[in-house]
């Protein structure tokens, strides 16, 4: 028998090691509060969820984060929740269905990778449809799978602001009826130069950065009738 | 007559010259003047270097470049494939590491200079060395070894071995990385580059911790400018944030000329800095396709006013994209000519 590791503990412990990028010592934390009698239901929301939550609230109150810490902070959270869910009493609800890309003419993928690894820890089921993504496929996509947010990542002024990015997908949502089932949200580096770019690009949000993307996207989610 | 060489010489050495030094970074605009598609343009050295030679004519700033696209410089490592769009630069589109045994196969060519992939940026060099050597500062832009990698397999596998391990297929890229850019350094400055942009994301507390910085990162900094000599090297991080480093990458490497984010303080960099170095000033070049020309001149007076007083200052810009246009290019420029301008002390 292990000796009984409070919550808070935990919680301290896995922010730590979340803000030192420490995988090996979040997965310990993590490991330890398990074996210690700790649910991995309370793991996952009242550890993991969490800590992606005060990342975004340090990152909004200017605190220092860095896109280091923004990875791993996916990256850990996507491979504990990964492993938790099979462990959990009951199969948790879908909180949401979003299909995520880069723009067409974009081939970078680091930013998509972080926002889908906080998705899918917040029970969101994302399909990630990859990079150098047509506007067609990015609707189409999210029509097969019944999602309720397109995330269209951009990483250049051209990608982020050129016919076949973000205005593109607005304007089949348009021709198609579907502007009110489905929401579109941007980012990448252009937008992080310029805060007014996602409205000149028809978005409905943006996120500066790939955690607090997650979080914006699971409350648009959340917005859009089902 | 004053020259780009003049202005940038008497800023560094913290004298006054008719106005303060002021790059441009205008890339694939070049094609734009030749009336030819980006592909064309990029196809050619002669092409490049008479696109940067007409621009800098054309607009009057002190500066020419013999970068093409970031992406050349994976070329030189063997990537054969290049996305082209006919609105932004060049991607990568294959790249050059797709598993780890990659690391282990990756060659570094012996001479750069000779390199077939290196031909036209040579021949670039020496158009531009022949007409402006000496009187406008050539520019070569070079990815720093810890930065390298993300070109060669792609950001994200790149941060996950990075951080993640395993840490001796990291270790050995990374080695590799830096043969190359100390072979890649003397290329360039055998071939008459001036101001070497030393390009490296992981030198900013943007991309990555404090803690990693100085323990991983600012080493690998002091081992890569020990090995080249931080002569005409400028401290630049793609535009992400170092005014928290700057103090430290100065004392342990001596580089002194610091090309700041658009995103960093300026006045709070130079007072860092504190007539040590030469601080370039950023504008945030992406909302100028949109602004107005009140806009540009007051963003422009903001940034000179922040950076000039004391002098050791260069006003300067980060990619400046294609959808720019050339009016608002011309009022930015004229804007800098203007409030960096040392008769304006007088008047």
């Amino acid at each position: 028998m292990t000796d009984e590791i409070t919550i808070e503990e935990t919680i301290k412990g896995y922010n730590e090691a979340i803000f030192d990028t420490d995988r090996d010592r979040a997965l310990e934390v993590v490991h330890e509060a398990l074996a210690s009698g700790m649910t991995p239901e309370d793991i996952v929301f009242k550890v993991v969820l969490p800590a992606m939550d005060q990342m975004i609230k340090a990152i909004s109150e200017a605190f220092d984060t860095n896109l280091a810490q923004h990875y791993m902070t996916a990256q850990i959270a996507d491979s504990v929740v990964t492993e938790m869910i099979p462990k959990f009493k009951q199969a948790p609800e879908v909180a949401g269905r979003v299909v995520i890309g880069s723009a067409e003419g974009d081939l970078h993928s680091l930013g998509k990778r972080i926002v889908i690894g906080c998705l899918r820890a917040r029970m969101i089921e994302v399909t990630d449809l990859g990079v150098n993504v047509s506007p067609a496929r990015f609707v189409d996509e999210a029509v097969a799978h019944g999602a309720s947010v397109i995330g269209v990542s951009a990483m250049m002024v051209h990608t982020a602001r050129g016919p076949n990015g973000s205005l593109g997908v607005r304007r089949i949502l348009k021709e198609r009826g579907l502007e009110d089932r489905i929401k579109i949200i941007v980012g990448g580096a252009p937008y992080r130069y310029d805060h007014e770019l996602y409205k000149t690009v028809g978005a409905d949000a943006w996120a500066e950065d790939g955690v607090t993307a997650g979080g914006v996207i699971a409350g648009l989610a959340e917005e859009v009738p089902t | 007559m004053i020259t780009g060489m003049d202005r940038l010489a008497a800023a560094v050495r913290g004298e006054k010259s008719d106005r303060i030094p002021v790059f441009c970074n205008l890339l694939d605009q070049g094609a734009r003047e030749l009336g030819i598609s980006l592909r064309e343009y990029y196809s050619k050295g002669a092409h490049v270097a008479e696109g940067q030679l007409t621009m800098r004519e054309k607009y009057g700033y002190d500066n020419v470049w013999s970068l093409f696209y970031v992406g050349k410089e994976a070329e030189l490592l063997g990537c054969r494939e290049i996305l082209y769009a006919t609105d932004g630069p060049p991607n990568v589109a294959d790249f050059v590491i797709k598993d780890y045994d990659d690391i282990a196969n990756l060659e570094i060519p012996d001479d750069i200079s000779a390199s077939p992939a290196f031909s036209e940026e040579r021949e670039c060099l020496r158009i531009l060395r022949a007409e402006v050597g000496g009187t406008y500062p050539i520019c070569a832009y070079i990815t720093a070894p810890m930065a390298l990698p993300a070109i060669l397999m792609g950001m994200d596998k790149w941060m996950e071995l990075l951080f993640l391990g395993p840490a001796d297929v990291r270790d050995a890229l990374l080695d590799k990385c830096r043969e190359f850019f100390v072979k890649e350094m003397r290329a360039y400055r055998d071939a008459g580059a001036d101001v070497l942009l030393y390009s490296n994301p992981f030198g900013s507390t943007d991309i990555v911790p404090m803690k990693f910085f100085s323990e991983k990162a600012l080493p690998w900094i002091e081992k890569d400018i020990e090995a080249v000599g931080s002569q005409g090297v400028v401290y630049y991080c793609g535009g992400a944030r170092f005014n928290k480093v700057i103090d430290v990458v100065l004392e342990k490497t001596g580089i002194g000329v610091y090309y700041l984010s658009p995103l960093d303080d300026i006045a709070s960099a130079k007072e860092i800095i504190a007539g040590r170095g030469l601080t370039c000033g950023v504008i945030n070049d992406i909302p100028l396709i949109d602004w107005s020309r009140d806009e540009i001149r007051d963003e422009v007076r903001r940034l000179i006013d922040a950076g000039m007083p004391g002098g050791k200052f260069l006003f300067g810009t980060l990619v400046m994209p294609l959808a720019i246009p050339e009016q608002n290019i011309r009022t930015m420029l004229e804007a800098a000519y203007e409030f960096g301008s040392y008769g304006r002390d007088a008047g």
